[in-house]
C-alpha cells in the first residue's frame, strides 16, 4: 500500500519540489545581447515596461531613460531615438512609456531602475492630458501593472507621507487589490505600520519568484518599432545642425500633412478622424480641465523618487495642436493654468530643467497630430536635450515639500500669467 | 467578498482540496463524512454567489431548488397511485420552465432574466431526468435530501458532467475499499493535472493568446477574398480552444468527484479521433449527448414507432435526429447560430447514416484500410470544426456572411 | 417459450448476424447496435415477449451483449 501511495503521489511531490526550488533559487541570468537591448529600448511593450531585466540591463549599458507616454511611439526621423542613433550621440534613449502610462505607472515601474539611476540623468516628457479629474486610467494601470516592481517598492517603503500616499493610491487599483499578499502589505504601509516579519519573508520569497519569472520567461523579439526606427534613420542626412534639421523637419512635416487643415499627419487623420468623425469632435473638449486631480500628487511621487536618488531630470511639457484645440473647444486659459500649476510644483522644489513648449501648439509641423509632438517639435526637444545629456553632470539641489501630497494642492488654482 | 469562480484559477483547487482533507481521511478509513461534505458544499456554493453582482443569482438558485424539489416530490407522490400522461408532461414542462424563461428572456428583453444563475442548464438536466425515471417507474421515490445532494453536487454544479441519480446514489452509499480508493485518488490526480495542461496552458494559448489575433486578422480581411485564410485560422483555433477549455474543466470536475469517492462519468473521449459524426457524438460532451440520446432521441423514436406515426424506419430516425439536435441548439441559446449549429449536426448525421447504409451494401467493392480511415477522421474533424465556427457566432456577430 | 432463442432471433432480424456462437460480443462497442436498433429491440421485446422495458431502465452496461440482453429479458418477464 505504501509503495502504491508513493507511486501515485511521489512524482507530484518531486515535481512540486523541483519547481519550488527553481523559482526560489537565486538564479542569475546571462546578459542580454546588445541587439536584444536595442530592440527592448524601443519596444514600449508591457513585457519591457513592467519587467525588470531589459530596463536594467539597458541602464547598465549606459542607456538614458526617456519617460513619457504615447508621443514616444511617434518614431519619425526626428524622434530622439532616431537622432541619437544617426548622429552617434553619447547616449542611447531607452523609451519608457506607451499610450496610457501616467505618473503612478511610471513611479511604480521605475522602482528596480531607481538605484541604478542614482547620480545620473533622465528625460521626462509629461503630458497635460494625464492630469484629468480622475487621474490615471484604471484599465491602463492594470495593463502595465508590475507585481515585481510593486513588491520591490513595498519592501523599501517607510512611514513617510509619500509612501503612505503611494500605498493608498495603489490600493485603488483593481490589479493590485486582486493580489492578497500585496494588498495586505499595502494596507500596512498605508496605515503607517512597519511590515511584520512573516509578511516581509513572504514578500521576499515572492520577489525572488518574480525575478526568476522575469528572467526565465520574458523574451524580446523583433518588434515593429525597430523597423519603423530603421526607416526613419535612413531618411536623415549624415550630418546636420539643429537649424538644418528644423528645415528638413518642416519639409517632411509638410509632405505628410496634405489632407486636412489641422497640420495632422495624413494617416492619423484618415484613420482616426476620417469618414465624418471629425465633425463629431467639434466643441467636444469644452469641458476638459487639467487643473485638478490626483495626478498632481502621483507626479509628486516621481519627483520625490528623483530627489531621493539624486537624478538630474530634464522635463518636457509638450503643447497641444492649437488648431485642434480651438476646434474641439479646449480652454487655453485653463490649460495654461494647469501648466503653471505643474511648473510651480516642479520649480518650487528645485526641478529647474523644464522645457515648457505648451505655448508652441500653433507652430507649423511642430505637432504630428492632435496632442503628439513630432517633426519640428522633436527637433526643438533635441535642441535642449542633446546638450543636457552631452554635458558633464552638474550637482542638483532639490527641496521637497510634502504639501504636494495634500488634497488642498490637488484642488488648488494657480493663476496663469 | 468577491465570488468564487469554480476551477477558474489554481487557487480554487488549493482552497477546495484543503476543505476536502477530512473527507479524504474519512474515506481512507472507510467512512463518508456526510455532514462535513454537505457543509463544504453549502459554504462553497454560498461563496460562488457572494458579492454585490452575484447575490441575486444565489437567490435565484435557492428559489429554483425549492421549485424543483416541490415538483419532484409532488410528482413522486402522484405517481404512487396514478400515471396520466398529461400530468407527467405538465411536470416536465414546469421543470423546464425556469430554464426556458432564462433562455428566452434575452430574445425579448435587454436585460438577462432574474431567474438565471450559473449552472441552471445542468441542474435542469438532472431534475428532468429524475421526473422521467419516476414516470418510468425505475425510481419509486426520491428522498428530498438525496435529491438535493445529487442536484447540488459541488464538483459538477456549474457545468456538469451530467450524472444520473441512481448511478450517483450507488456511489454515494458505497464507500470504496482502501485499495480501490487509492486508485481513485491516483486517477483524480491524473485528471486534475491533465486538466491543468488542457485548461490553463492549451486552452489559454488557443483562447486568450491566439484567438484574438486570428479574430483581428479575420476582421481586417473582411470584404476581401483573402478572408478565407484567417477565417480558417479562427475556425481551428476556436475549435481547439473549445475542446481544451471544456475538456479541462470536465477533467477537473471528474477529478474532484473522485477525491470525494464518486465516479462522475467522463465527458470527452478523444473527440477529434472520431471516424464519423455519430462516433463524434459518442466522444464529445458525452454526458450531454447521452442524456439527449436516452431522454430525447430514444423516447421520440420509441413514441413514433409505437404509435406507428411514421412507417419507414429511416424516416423515423431522421425525424428524431432533427428534433434531438434542434432541442440541443435551442438549449445552447435562442440565437440563429446555435439553432443553425443544431440543424447542421442533424443534417450531418442524416447524411452520415445514408453513407453508412451505402457502405454496408457495397462492403465488397469499397476499400477499407488505414488510409480510408485516416481520411474519415480528417473529414469528420473538419466538419466538426466548421460546426464550431457556426457555434462560435463569429460569422453572425461580425456580419462576415 | 425460450426467451434466449427469441432474443437471438430479434437480434438477427435487426443486425443480420446470428449471435448463437458469440453471445458475449459487445454490441455497442462494435457499433452493431445503434440507438435506433435499441428502440426496435425494446419494441420487439414488448411485442413478442410482453415485456415493457422503460427507456430509463435501459442502462447500456447491463444490455451490452446478447447474453446479457437475454438474461435481462428473462428477469423482467
Amino acid at each position: 500500500m505504501k509503495r502504491r501511495v508513493w507511486q501515485i503521489f511521489g512524482p507530484l511531490l518531486i515535481a512540486a519540489g523541483l519547481t519550488l526550488a527553481l523559482f526560489l533559487a537565486p538564479l542569475s541570468f546571462k546578459r542580454m545581447s546588445p541587439a536584444a537591448v536595442r530592440s527592448a529600448s524601443v519596444a514600449m511593450s508591457p513585457t519591457v515596461l513592467a519587467g525588470a531585466r531589459a530596463k536594467n540591463q539597458a541602464l547598465a549599458q549606459g542607456a538614458v531613460p526617456f519617460f513619457g507616454s504615447s508621443e514616444l511611439s511617434r518614431l519619425d526621423p526626428f524622434h530622439p531615438s532616431a537622432l541619437a542613433a544617426r548622429y552617434h550621440r553619447n547616449y542611447r534613449p531607452f523609451l519608457i512609456g506607451a499610450p496610457g502610462t501616467q505618473s503612478l505607472t511610471q513611479f511604480i515601474n521605475a522602482q528596480t531602475m531607481l538605484p541604478k539611476l542614482r547620480h545620473k540623468k533622465a528625460v521626462f516628457i509629461v503630458s497635460m492630458q494625464w492630469f484629468t479629474r480622475r487621474g490615471v486610467m484604471r484599465q491602463a494601470f492594470d495593463y502595465f501593472y508590475s507585481p515585481l516592481e510593486t513588491v520591490t517598492w513595498v519592501l523599501k517603503a517607510k512611514d513617510t507621507v509619500a509612501d503612505r500616499y503611494a500605498a493608498r493610491r495603489l490600493l485603488c487599483m483593481r490589479a493590485v487589490r486582486k493580489d492578497r499578499l500585496i494588498k495586505s502589505a499595502l494596507l500596512q504601509v498605508a496605515a503607517g505600520q512597519k511590515l511584520d516579519r512573516p509578511m516581509r519573508l513572504l514578500l521576499e520569497a515572492r520577489l525572488t519568484v518574480l525575478h526568476n519569472e522575469d528572467g526565465l520567461f520574458s523574451h524580446f523579439t523583433v518588434n515593429p518599432h525597430e523597423r519603423e526606427l530603421a526607416r526613419s534613420i535612413r531618411q536623415l542626412p549624415a550630418a546636420a545642425t539643429n537649424q538644418q534639421l528644423d528645415a528638413l523637419a518642416a519639409k517632411v512635416g509638410a509632405a505628410h500633412t496634405t489632407n486636412n487643415d489641422f497640420g495632422i499627419d495624413d494617416r492619423f487623420f484618415s484613420s482616426r478622424l476620417g469618414e465624418g468623425r471629425l465633425a463629431k469632435m467639434r466643441g467636444k473638449q469644452r469641458s476638459f480641465d487639467y487643473r485638478f486631480g490626483p495626478e498632481y500628487s502621483d507626479f509628486e511621487l516621481l519627483l520625490a523618487a528623483f530627489a531621493k536618488y539624486d537624478i538630474d531630470v530634464q522635463f518636457v511639457i509638450p503643447p497641444i495642436n492649437a488648431k485642434w484645440a480651438s476646434y474641439t473647444g479646449l480652454s487655453q486659459a485653463k490649460l495654461h493654468q494647469a501648466v503653471e500649476k505643474l511648473r510651480v510644483q516642479l520649480q518650487g522644489q528645485g526641478f529647474n530643467r523644464v522645457l515648457d513648449l505648451s505655448r508652441d501648439g500653433n507652430r507649423p509641423y511642430f505637432m504630428q497630430d492632435t496632442i503628439h509632438i513630432g517633426w519640428r517639435g522633436w527637433v526643438r526637444v533635441d535642441r535642449t536635450v542633446a546638450p543636457f545629456l552631452a554635458a558633464k553632470r552638474q550637482p542638483v539641489q532639490y527641496h521637497l515639500n510634502s504639501q504636494f501630497f495634500t488634497k488642498s494642492w490637488r484642488d488648488a488654482v494657480v493663476s496663469g500669467k | 467578498m468577491s465570488p468564487l469562480a469554480p476551477y477558474a484559477d489554481p487557487q480554487y483547487f488549493a482552497i477546495l482540496l484543503i476543505a476536502l482533507i477530512p473527507v479524504v481521511v474519512g474515506l481512507w478509513h472507510g467512512h463518508r463524512l456526510r455532514l462535513w461534505e454537505s457543509g463544504v458544499a453549502l459554504v462553497f456554493i454560498t461563496w460562488m454567489f457572494a458579492g454585490p453582482h452575484k447575490w441575486h443569482e444565489g437567490v435565484a438558485l435557492v428559489a429554483y431548488v425549492i421549485w424543483q424539489l416541490a415538483l419532484t416530490q409532488g410528482f413522486a407522490r402522484y405517481r404512487r397511485n396514478h400515471n396520466a400522461t398529461w400530468v407527467f408532461v405538465l411536470a416536465v414542462c414546469l421543470s423546464i420552465a425556469p430554464l426556458a424563461a432564462v433562455k428566452l428572456t434575452p430574445v425579448v428583453a435587454l436585460h438577462p432574466s432574474l431567474l438565471g444563475f450559473m449552472g441552471i442548464s445542468y441542474l435542469t438536466f438532472k431534475s428532468v431526468q429524475v421526473l422521467m425515471e419516476l414516470r418510468d417507474g425505475t425510481m419509486k421515490a426520491v428522498a428530498p435530501i438525496a435529491f438535493l445532494r445529487f442536484l447540488l453536487f459541488l464538483p459538477t454544479i456549474s457545468s456538469g458532467p451530467i450524472d444520473r441519480f441512481r448511478r450517483f446514489q450507488k456511489d454515494y452509499d458505497a464507500v470504496p475499499e482502501r485499495g480501490a480508493y487509492l486508485e481513485m485518488l491516483g486517477r483524480a490526480l491524473h485528471h486534475i493535472l491533465l486538466g491543468f495542461l488542457y485548461k490553463y496552458i492549451l486552452g489559454y494559448a488557443f483562447g486568450t493568446v491566439m484567438l484574438p489575433q486570428v479574430a483581428q486578422a479575420a476582421m481586417a480581411a473582411h470584404g476581401t477574398s483573402a478572408l478565407i485564410w484567417p477565417l480558417l485560422g479562427y475556425m481551428y483555433t476556436y475549435s481547439m480552444y473549445l475542446f481544451f477549455d471544456f475538456a479541462g474543466y470536465s477533467l477537473f470536475a471528474v477529478g474532484i468527484s473522485l477525491v470525494m469517492g464518486i465516479q462522475t462519468p467522463e465527458n470527452f473521449n478523444k473527440p477529434f479521433a472520431a471516424k464519423n459524426i455519430k462516433d463524434f457524438w459518442n466522444r464529445w460532451h458525452m454526458t450531454l449527448s447521452f442524456w439527449f440520446r436516452d431522454f430525447i432521441f430514444m423516447r421520440v423514436t420509441f413514441f413514433i414507432m409505437k404509435h406507428k406515426l411514421v412507417k419507414n424506419r429511416i424516416r423515423v430516425s431522421q425525424v428524431a435526429y432533427l428534433i434531438n439536435f434542434l432541442i440541443m441548439g435551442f438549449w445552447h441559446g435562442v440565437t440563429v447560430y446555435y439553432i443553425v449549429y443544431g440543424l447542421f449536426h442533424a443534417v450531418a448525421i442524416i447524411i452520415n447514416d445514408y453513407w453508412l447504409r451505402f457502405k454496408k451494401k457495397h462492403r465488397q467493392s469499397l476499400p477499407h484500410n488505414r488510409w480510408t480511415q485516416a481520411l474519415a477522421v480528417f473529414i469528420t474533424f473538419n466538419v466538426v470544426c466548421f460546426s464550431f465556427l457556426i457555434f462560435s457566432g463569429f460569422l453572425f456577430l461580425n456580419r462576415l456572411l | 417459450m425460450d426467451i434466449q432463442k427469441t432474443v437471438f432471433d430479434i437480434l438477427q432480424d435487426l443486425t443480420g448476424t446470428d449471435f448463437t456462437g458469440s453471445p458475449d460480443e459487445n454490441l455497442f462497442e462494435t457499433g452493431t447496435l445503434d440507438s435506433m436498433d435499441t428502440v426496435q429491440l425494446l419494441l420487439a421485446l414488448q411485442d413478442q415477449l410482453g415485456i415493457t422495458v422503460p427507456v430509463s431502465e435501459f442502462d447500456r452496461s447491463e444490455w451490452e451483449t446478447p447474453a446479457k440482453i437475454a438474461a435481462k429479458a428473462a428477469s423482467l418477464q
